[in-house]
């Protein structure tokens, strides 16, 4: 009896001390995340801004002017479409200003789809910033992706050993529907998550609260790395898309896997 | 000594010990002391109440804190950094020579990709093939003149015992109209045996060469695959093809009459 008693606060201590620590812990991973964009803003100035001022003679007031960045906007976008039309491949252009998605191959769009909603980063949405300019200005080049559907749906079918085996084609169901959601990451470290706009299904609703959970959990152990070991956690850029179905797969699938992507904001 | 424990006994009267009276009241109130089997219960139920409470209070706080290290730290993280600056219409910079100058040059650039980048949509004629909902789309003169149904590659992996296979999926990109023809007939390749079990004849065999089964009109994208027509019209609008792009008799009349050799052909 005596022995519980004594050991009862010993119990509290440990459990304040152990409380404290993990409420530090996460207060000191939060400040360490919040600095991460700034980090990555001044990345992006060292690497984009310094070699724009190098170029031209614009003077700073020039570059603050609504028209001047507007046509500025209007010719990286322009410039980038192009270069991506030398290939032969299709290509996606995003233009956020007017929420719309294109498929264009060799300068030709085949096909246009209409962004029903858009989350962008906060650092690529300040326009102002000639950095952020200067990273739009290129096209972003596809490293991986993630997705909920497969990019060739391959069906491995034995051939048969003689003509009694053969079996002639079943006509394919194409009535079954897949939730569609991806993410494509770039070279630039920009994500772009593309997800389908239908929400009446359950089970579609919960394949995407997975996919995203799965995403989520990536980028955060990811941090908790980082921070473990005293750093700044990496800041992905990103732009949230969301497109009708039948647009998002037709989008992923038609793209080759080292494709590419023009923004324009 | 006797005013003290006077005192004594005021201060404590029920301590006060009567010989014989001693342990009865010692074992009494032992038995008051003692706790009924209601209360033992009361008690044991309170510390279960007690450790299903606090059981679930650390669930909650675990679950809140994970919950917010994934999802509101990221939110956290969009809610301001860096330092803005102003964009603003200054309307003595539009005055400045310098400025006008700037903008002059860019609007030129402007131009001047537009117009390459409008160039690039031929103004004759060409066919989009949509392969992932197996449509397409006729344009003559930048506008649509027809669209419909069509079959695209199935991506049927078909694979052999000793190794080989063959995935029957339709090219992706900008082709172009290598030749046209008539009442085309189909030269059949190996994997067309193979899928069939059948056994494989030599290259130049006319067991290969099989008539009727591309419709009226063949149109040449190059390495065999082909705009052609079907015997298969139901599966129309479906990836049932080996690669080629299938069209329906009307449609690929219009469509063969429309394009010539070395018009485009994007398919995606």
């Amino acid at each position: 009896m005596e022995s519980e008693i004594k050991k009862e606060p010993h119990r509290r201590v440990t459990l304040i001390v152990f409380l404290s620590i993990i409420l530090l812990f996460v207060v000191y991973y939060s400040v360490m995340c919040m600095m991460s964009p700034g980090k990555k803003l001044a990345v992006l100035r060292t690497e984009y801004a310094a070699k724009s001022t190098e170029k031209s003679s614009i003077d700073k007031q020039i570059l603050k002017d609504s028209g001047y960045l507007k046509l500025m906007k209007e010719k990286a976008f322009l410039q980038s479409r192009i270069a991506m039309a030398e290939s032969d491949s299709g290509y996606i252009t995003i233009n956020m200003a007017d929420s719309s998605a294109n498929l264009e191959i060799c300068g030709v769009v085949v096909h246009k789809a209409k962004i029903s909603s858009l989350k962008i980063s906060k650092i690529l949405s300040e326009t102002n910033e000639n950095a952020i300019l200067s990273l739009l200005s290129k096209p972003f080049t596809i490293s991986g992706s993630t997705a909920t559907i497969m990019k060739e749906p391959v069906i491995v079918q034995m051939a048969p050993k003689d003509t009694s085996e053969y079996k002639p084609d079943v006509m394919p169901d194409t009535t079954l529907t897949q939730a569609t959601n991806y993410i494509l990451e770039t070279n630039q470290g920009v994500k772009i998550y593309v997800y389908q706009e239908e929400k009446d299904k359950m089970n579609e609703r919960i394949t995407q609260l997975k996919f995203d959970l799965d995403d989520k959990l990536k980028d955060t152990w990811s941090s908790l790395k980082s921070v473990a070991s005293l750093k700044v956690p990496e800041y992905n850029l990103f732009i949230k898309i969301r497109l009708p179905r039948a647009d998002a797969k037709i989008f992923y699938r038609a793209i080759p896997k080292n494709g590419q992507i023009a923004l324009v904001n | 000594m006797e005013d003290e424990r006077i005192i004594d006994e005021g201060a404590h009267p029920e301590n006060e010990k009567k010989p014989g009276e001693t342990d009865y009241k010692k074992s009494e109130s032992a038995v008051n002391e003692e706790p009924t089997l209601a209360e033992k219960n009361r008690g044991i139920g309170f510390r279960i109440f007690r450790f299903i409470f606090f059981f679930f209070v650390t669930i909650l706080v675990a679950f809140g804190l994970v919950v917010f290290i994934i999802y509101g730290v990221p939110q956290l993280k969009e809610m301001g950094h860096g330092k803005k600056s102003e964009i603003a219409r200054n309307k003595d910079l539009t005055k400045d020579s310098n400025y006008k100058k700037q903008l002059g040059i860019i609007s030129k650039d402007v131009q001047r990709l537009s117009v390459k980048f409008a160039g690039y949509t031929s103004g004759q004629s060409y066919i989009v093939v949509n392969t992932t909902e197996n449509k397409f789309y006729l344009y003559k003169n930048k506008q649509l003149v027809r669209e419909g149904s069509c079959s695209t590659g199935s991506y049927k992996k078909l694979q052999t015992q000793s190794g080989k296979s063959w995935t029957f999926k339709t090219p992706r990109g900008k082709f172009t109209i290598q030749s046209k023809r008539t009442h085309p007939a189909w030269h059949r390749p190996d994997w067309s045996f193979i899928e069939e079990g059948e056994p494989i004849p030599p290259k130049d065999s006319p067991l290969r060469w099989e008539a009727g089964v591309l419709g009226d009109y063949a149109m040449d994208l190059g390495d065999s695959y082909m705009i052609h027509g079907t015997i298969y019209k139901r599966f129309l609008g479906m990836p049932v093809t080996h690669g080629c792009v299938r069209l329906n008799d009307e449609d690929l009349e219009v469509v063969y009459n429309t394009l010539n050799v070395g018009s485009k052909v994007y398919i995606f």
